[in-house]
């Protein structure tokens, strides 16, 4: 298989890379740059561990090409931080014991960014409406619902 | 009856050495091999032979480091473990760290589920706590030249309460050698702190692990890769188990950019399964096209023409006969006050077959090096994992190696070895390092399911409306016997051994005068999908059975379900319970009741149509380790569709002394809603030997939008710990049916609780 070149941004950082046309962007993070943070838990889009931003939007890198992506920008789990200084909404899942086994949080830190960005004062339905594409299987769902509700406070009052 | 007592009586057999080897090298603290085997804590160190278990490591800084050797699963019990020993070793929590060892044989017995981890070693770790302190105080007496007596710590800080001089821990183990050894009656002679004493324990401490898993850099299984490696992709069996490949042809595979050859597995010595084909690819995408395209020819073996309906066929059929199985419970004539009641009310429960879900799939990374084969994945019972994976490739045990991960969730398929084995025989076979994943369609298809479970109740109810017997017939496949046999008990009649683990929860706390009950093994059953220990084990369902009943007959009589229970309580005889575990007995049960009935405003909050609360309490997860549980759920079923909704769960939970209450809180609401989706969101069937459901789509557990409101009272009043991360599980299911059966008329016996079973129990099918 003959490889591309592609140009893509990842938390701040320029790569060019030769790849696979086929190589999936989950595949990219984890096995080239050793990204590890974003999880891959079905393969089929169906339970949104391993969701990444782009523009400002969630999307889940199982089911999109590194190809497609190429001159673009995408944020992931270990990029969120500014130096030692956790997100607001990692900030916010820590206060709310907001994760358990911690598999589902990045895909749910990352969906939760990505409500805020379309309705900065999200109800607690909107929030479970919105959340239905991320699954926890520890069921942690009471405190993920807090962790945003707050979280997406902080964000609200850091403007 | 079971009899879990573990570790409650301290530190057995065994002394406890404090030492270190060499001046200004810290501390360790574990057990001595032999008692006098060893010259003392320095000696031993300083020779290297000591290779006994080591619970805490204290470097010449003062920082503390706990060895949890339980998996960490998302229970993030490490934190609770490590607070029990911080608490007597007067530590500042700042310089408490935690890690997962390697396997070692000098780590002792790994093992995590049963809600032990606390139970079992909260005693255990305040004395290791308590020991240190104390070579910490007379070593730091010593320093300062003053009796030992005189000094107490704090904070790390040794001082002298006479002349008012310190020294810190880290002082200490910066300069003196410590050497001390605490004999068997000394470490159950150590005076420990009581509830209401405690700085450490109580404490809503955060986790040690979340900051590493808010930011990406936890490593799970999934997560580790090594040189050279190659994936590893299942080609499908046919059947769940007993499959044979005959042969694999890769000839359309080898034009795939990256293939890397088929390891074919014709025998597993260790019969986790039969037979595999495993693909393998220099990326996850190559091998996945490679399994795809394999032409491979299987003997599908015996049980291709298994399907559900035959197993709870076998189920029904061992009921039937009463000469299968053993005795688990026997207590006063229950044969005779069955004849003499003046009611009898019967029924028959089922639970469907069970997938753990596992948010990270099984995986393994296993590759061999100078001779030592090395397992990267997380392990719920690492000594089982190496010890399998030794006789599958035919290696000494000591030889086998595993790397603990962090684990996408547990639930008891971590105790399951079937991926370090399958990616070690891949390995061997094509002699490179193999990191095996499950797809979601094999971490479905090939699970150690909960097995699908049959049980038939019947009570007699004397004229006073009390029930006067009872008895309980249950029919399950034996995870345990399949996977750990030693644990298997005697049974009441001593004519052979019960998977107590597949039984106990029928051992109840009810006044129950004349009480059977018989455990049979479902052969079906275990051949054709090999039963694992899934979340919570058989209290899940037989407390279900149980719990469900128990509201049969009160509105059989016209006894309100609450009051039936309490009146049964007495905590009298049998169930008046003993000190540390079951102190207080069924009036701790009683408690939690009255507590969840009043928080969910039972029978007094206004319902709106259609809507009802059900109750349920159980004391799980066995008699000897119960967590005194109760459940209030309001359930809404609409009446033209029969579709129920949970809209509430109130629990109450005794565990006596919770070690991190937020820690318990946050395993309470888990297992409240992994206990309703299994009983209203899950199923797994199966059709000719293979299971059904392939992925999310088929099989579809709770998400955040379907999940209840839950109230939560964790009660505690100072006795010892008792487990939290299973119990509630087990008490839902019976609370929601009990629900329904109030909100609509029906009356649900099996999973899950569907429309289409509700409308059929309305039309009295």
């Amino acid at each position: 298989m003959n490889e591309i070149s592609v140009q893509i941004k990842i938390n701040n950082n320029n790569y060019e890379r030769n790849i696979k046309p086929n190589t999936l962007l989950i595949d990219f993070l984890r096995d080239d740059l050793g990204l590890t943070g974003t999880h891959s838990g079905c393969d089929t889009s169906q339970c949104g561990a391993c969701m990444v931003l782009h523009n400002n939007s969630a999307i889940k890198s199982c089911s999109i090409l590194v190809a497609q992506l190429n001159n673009q920008e995408i944020t992931t789990i270990e990029g969120l931080q500014d130096k030692d200084k956790l997100h607001p909404m990692q900030n916010s899942f820590r206060n709310n014991h907001g994760l358990q086994c911690g598999f589902c949080t990045p895909g749910m830190i990352i969906s939760a960014i990505s409500l805020f960005n379309e309705n900065n004062d999200p109800t607690e339905d909107e929030i479970r409406k919105y959340l239905e594409g991320n699954m926890c299987r520890c069921t942690g769902y009471q405190n993920i619902v807090k962790s945003i509700e707050e979280g997406a406070k902080d964000m609200r009052e850091k403007g | 009856m079971t009899k879990h007592d573990k570790n409650l009586k301290g530190i057995t057999r065994r002394e406890m050495l404090v030492g270190s080897a060499v001046a200004g090298t810290g501390l360790v603290v574990g057990y001595s091999g032999l008692p006098g085997a060893v010259g003392g804590a320095r000696e031993a160190l300083a020779a290297g032979s000591w290779d006994h278990q080591v619970f805490l490591t204290m470097d010449n800084a003062g920082i503390a480091t706990v060895h949890i050797t339980k998996a960490e699963i998302g229970q993030h019990v490490g934190t609770a473990l490590a607070q029990a020993v911080a608490e007597e070793l007067e530590v500042d929590w700042n310089d408490v760290r935690i890690d997962y060892p390697d396997t070692e044989e000098k780590w002792g017995f790994m093992i995590t589920g049963g809600s032990w981890s606390v139970n079992w070693t909260f005693d255990r770790n305040s004395r290791i706590g308590a020991s240190a302190r104390i070579a910490l105080i007379e070593a730091a007496a010593k320093m300062m030249g003053v009796p030992a007596a005189q000094c107490s710590a704090s904070n790390s800080v040794v001082t002298d309460s006479v002349s008012g001089s310190s020294r810190t821990y880290s002082q200490i183990l910066s300069t003196t050698t410590i050497d001390r050894t605490f004999s068997e009656d000394e470490m159950k002679a150590l005076t420990l702190k009581k509830f209401g004493e405690y700085k450490v324990v109580g404490k809503n401490i955060p986790a040690l692990d979340i900051p590493d898993k808010l930011i990406g850099e936890a490593r799970y299984g999934i997560d580790v890769f090594v040189p050279n490696m190659v994936y590893g992709r299942l080609v499908t069996n046919p059947t769940r188990f007993g499959a044979v490949p005959l042969s694999a042809d890769d000839s359309a595979a080898k034009s795939i950019d990256g293939y890397a050859g088929v390891a074919v597995i014709k025998e597993d010595p260790t019969g986790v399964n039969t037979g595999y084909v495993v693909a393998l690819g220099e990326t996850y995408w190559a091998a996945e096209k490679a399994a795809a395209a394999m032409k491979v020819t299987w003997d599908s073996g015996p049980n291709a023409n298994t399907s559900s309906a035959d197993i709870v066929q076998a189920a029904k059929d061992s009921i039937a006969d009463e000469s299968q199985g053993f005795t688990w419970v026997l207590e006063g004539d229950p044969e005779g006050a069955m004849s003499k009641a003046d009611t009898t009310v019967e029924a028959e429960y089922e639970t469907s077959l069970g997938y753990h879900g596992l948010m990270e799939p099984i995986n393994c990374v296993a590759m061999e090096s100078n001779g030592i084969w090395h397992l990267f994945t997380g392990s719920q019972f690492q000594g089982r994992f190496t010890a399998m994976t030794a006789a599958a490739l035919g290696v000494d045990g000591k030889n086998v190696v595993l790397h603990q991960q962090y684990c996408g969730t547990g639930f008891g398929r971590r105790l399951e070895p079937d991926g370090a084995i399958i990616s070690a025989l891949a390995a061997q076979q094509i002699g490179r390092p193999v990191k095996l994943i499950y797809t979601r369609e094999h971490d479905l298809r090939f699970d150690f399911h909960q097995t699908h479970t049959v049980q038939r109740v019947k009570a007699g109810v004397n004229s006073a409306g009390k029930i006067d017997a009872m008895s309980h017939v249950v029919a399950a496949g034996w995870a345990t016997k399949r996977m750990a046999p030693g644990f298997l008990a005697e049974s009441v009649d001593k004519k052979g051994k019960i998977d107590q683990f597949s039984t106990n929860g029928s051992d109840h706390w009810y006044d129950i005068p004349n009480h059977y009950v018989r455990s049979v093994e479902n052969t079906t059953a275990m051949a054709a999908t090999p039963p694992g220990q899934l979340r919570a084990v058989a209290p899940t369902w037989t407390w279900w059975a149980n719990e469900s009943f128990i509201d049969e007959v009160a509105h059989k009589i016209g006894k309100d379900p609450l009051d039936m229970r309490l009146s049964m309580l007495s905590a009298t005889g049998k169930n008046a319970g003993t000190p540390p575990n079951t102190v207080g007995g069924a009036n701790r049960l009683r408690n939690a009741l009255i507590v969840a009935a009043g928080k969910s405003g039972y029978g007094v909050k206004p319902m709106p149509e259609n809507t009802a609360m059900g109750i349920a309490s159980v004391a799980s997860q066995e008699r000897g380790s119960p967590s005194w549980t109760a459940v209030v759920a309001e359930v809404h079923v609409d009446p033209s569709s029969g579709e129920p909704t949970l809209k509430k769960i109130t629990v109450a939970m005794d565990v006596g002394t919770a070690v991190n209450p937020d820690g318990v809180l946050a395993q309470i609401q888990g297992s409240a809603l992994f206990g309703s989706s299994r009983v209203l969101h899950e199923n797994v069937t199966m059709t000719n030997g293979a299971i059904d459901q392939g992925n999310f789509d088929t099989w579809t557990p709770m998400r955040i939008h379907q999940a209840p409101e839950i109230d939560v009272t964790i009660i505690q009043n100072g006795h010892y710990p008792a487990g939290c991360g299973e119990p509630v599980v087990t008490c839902v299911g019976p609370a929601i049916a009990n629900a329904v059966f109030n909100a609509s008329g029906a009356r649900v016996r099996s999973w899950p609780i569907t429309a289409e079973k509700i409308k059929a129990a309305q039309r009295g099918a």
